[in-house]
């Protein structure tokens, strides 16, 4: 009996015309060589099976087949192979390519956002710094300057705060000015005319503080001024500060057309209509910009439901999106905006103008550190005296900032004032939005109407009045 | 087309003159598409009283090609809780895909499932159930199992 068809032939009454039975293996099994050949044939193509394509299903032993297999099939086969294997490299390559090219537009797109963003911030004086031609940026030009606008978008999350912007201004702010060939020709013809004497960095203790310092203190300013301004927030809006549970959830409703209103929970305003003592609802249920000074995201409340009160929800629409990153990414232009505004200011007082520390811009060619190295005398000087000069050097790097930076006309500080103004100009404007709008369901009431027109017996009174000009307003019902 | 035609009338009649071996019957018959036969593990097991059933789907390249098996989930019978059965009927089992021969049979094949079923120890489901239920197509062949000894996986 054939073990694949399970047909049967018996000796002594052969099928008419003869099949071909085979008996391929160690055990008792035996099967039309048709139906073996067939089984071989579609194991060999399934990739589940074919590992067990040749091999008897009951005692394992191998298969051995027969076939016409001429060296110009073995040799065709094998160059199959070969250029299977090549095929499956240009596909990985192929791949790699068109994702590092991505990638590469994308570093470009964030690198030339940077460049812009640096101008605009510390100002078109400071060409000394970076100029047009990206040949001639310093090396960590090329790190610092994609991370930019990563790390604008990243400051307004509540995760990072000051930190990523640390890099970007330490980097800068020790960086002697850029070499381009034309100002080492500058340099060279003026050679004879600056004295040697000029130490290539600034003063120790400087007004405006160096950079340096300036971005050391920004994480503590900052914390400051969240802190008082939240207080001052509670006391506006008379709320109980929250007890602090984190966000919990992000609601992505992308699809969210609706103008989201700026939403107040009734519930936490001082209960003065129930007449209690305010309820201790320990989180701020109102609209909070809660996460950074120029945060946008609207933290929507469920009033009504108790588990989700003690739970934040931060509620992601398209146009909460766009306004967050979009307010990040124009940083700098508004702070240049500010500090363009605050120079012009600057004319009518002298005050500011010191505040500001106003200085004309520069006109000497910016010194080129190595000269000023070579002519002093290391080698007369002792070790002491060395030791002197390089911690000298770094403190005032620290203190007053390179000799770039003490010289210009400290655009980028003027930047960083306007920038902080229209930070808590904007704050001040979403609180009186706040408190408008808490005004306006506070002073919500619905007006009623005359009964005139009314049939008296379809309302649902407890004494309907025989008269139906006696119902005064609003009734009872 | 023939093929598996008459090698299921030989099963069939085989069936019908030997009988089924003891926790096995066959419930319905009619063609040589879709087969229902019920199943039962005697003797202690953890199914002890439960009674499966299970339904074969055949194509022409029967006994070439392996049939589709599972348990039917309807009303009346439930899969079984088994680490390699899935919620949906689905049966992990390395016979029914590569370890597959025409030297197995129906009743070959209920017997592998009640043997697999008795030596149970723990009632559970797979791992993965739930996310292969939800994306499970309708027939058991065109998931690629990967079958393992103590557990099983399912890669759609």
């Amino acid at each position: 009996m054939c073990y694949i068809c399970r047909e049967e032939e018996h000796h002594d009454q052969p099928v008419e015309p003869p099949v071909a039975w085979v008996h391929p293996c160690n055990c008792t099994l035996v099967a039309h060589e048709s139906c073996l050949l067939s089984w071989i044939q579609s194991s060999q193509q399934d990739a589940s099976r074919a590992p067990n394509a040749l091999k008897c299903p009951q005692c394992g032993t191998i298969y051995e087949l027969e076939s016409y297999n001429p060296r110009t099939l073995r040799f065709l086969n094998k160059l199959n192979s070969v250029v299977s294997m090549a095929g499956k490299v240009v596909t990985v390559a192929g791949v790699s390519c068109v994702i590092a090219s991505f990638g590469f537009g994308v570093y470009i797109i964030l690198t030339s956002y940077g460049a812009y963003a640096v101008q605009e911030f510390l100002g078109k004086d400071f060409d000394l710094v970076l100029t047009e031609d990206p040949s001639n940026w310093p090396w960590h030009a090329f790190i610092n300057l994609p991370l930019v606008p990563v790390s604008l978008i990243i400051s307004r999350t509540p995760l990072f705060e000051g930190f990523p912007l640390v890099p970007l201004f330490l980097a800068w702010t020790t960086s002697p000015p850029v070499q381009t060939t034309e100002r080492l020709m500058t340099a060279r013809w003026r050679r004879a005319m600056t004295s040697g004497a000029d130490t290539p960095w600034g003063p120790l203790i400087n007004w405006p503080p160096s950079p340096l310092m300036v971005t050391f203190l920004y994480p503590f300013v900052t914390k400051l001024y969240r802190r008082y301004f939240r207080r001052f927030q509670h006391w506006v809006m008379g709320t109980e500060p929250s007890t602090g549970t984190t966000v919990r959830r992000y609601v992505w409703a992308l699809n969210d057309d609706r103008n989201l209103q700026v939403q107040v929970d009734v519930n936490a305003l001082p209960a003065r209509e129930e007449g209690q003592q305010q309820q201790g609802r320990p989180q701020g249920n109102e609209e909070q910009q809660e996460v950074d000074p120029n945060g946008e995201e609207q933290e929507a409340e469920l009033p009504q439901d108790p588990a989700a009160v003690a739970e934040r929800t931060i509620r992601v629409t398209s146009a909460s999106l766009g306004r967050f990153v979009g307010g990040a990414l124009l940083i700098p232009k508004i702070s240049n905006w500010m500090g363009a505004i605050l120079f012009r200011l600057s004319k009518y007082s002298p005050l500011l103008r010191r505040f500001l520390a106003i200085r004309p811009p520069r006109t000497g060619a910016p010194e080129v550190f190595g000269k000023w190295f070579d002519s002093q005398p290391w080698s007369q000087m002792s070790v002491a005296r060395q030791l002197g000069v390089g911690v000298h050097m770094a403190l005032s790097v620290v203190g007053g900032g390179t000799k770039t930076f003490a010289e210009c006309d400290p655009v980028w500080w003027r930047n960083s004032v306007g920038l902080g103004i229209f930070v808590l100009a904007k704050d001040c404007v979403n609180l009186l939005h706040l408190y408008l709008t808490k005004r306006e369901i506070e002073t919500r009431r619905v007006k009623s109407r005359s009964f005139e027109g009314v049939d008296i017996k379809e309302l649902d009174l407890l004494n309907p009045p025989q008269n139906p000009a006696a119902l005064p307003l609003p009734t009872v019902a | 087309m023939a093929v598996s035609s008459r090698r299921l009338q030989k099963e069939l009649t085989e069936i019908k003159t030997a009988g089924t071996p003891c926790g096995i019957t066959l419930l319905k018959a009619d063609d040589f598409q879709t087969w229902f036969l019920s199943l039962e593990v005697l003797g202690e097991s953890q199914y002890k009283g439960e009674v499966f059933a299970l339904m074969f789907r055949f194509d022409p390249q029967y006994p070439i090609s392996a049939p589709a098996v599972q348990f039917v989930v309807d009303d009346k019978y439930k899969a079984p809780l088994h680490p390699h059965v899935y919620s949906n009927g689905h049966i992990c089992a390395s016979i029914l895909g590569g370890e597959w021969s025409p030297v197995l049979s129906v009743i070959a094949v209920c017997i592998t499932l009640q043997s697999m079923l008795a030596s149970c120890k723990e009632k559970k489901r797979p791992p993965d159930n739930d996310r292969y239920v939800a994306h499970a197509p309708d027939n058991p062949k065109k998931t690629r199992f990967v079958y393992h000894e103590s557990d099983s996986a399912a890669a759609p």
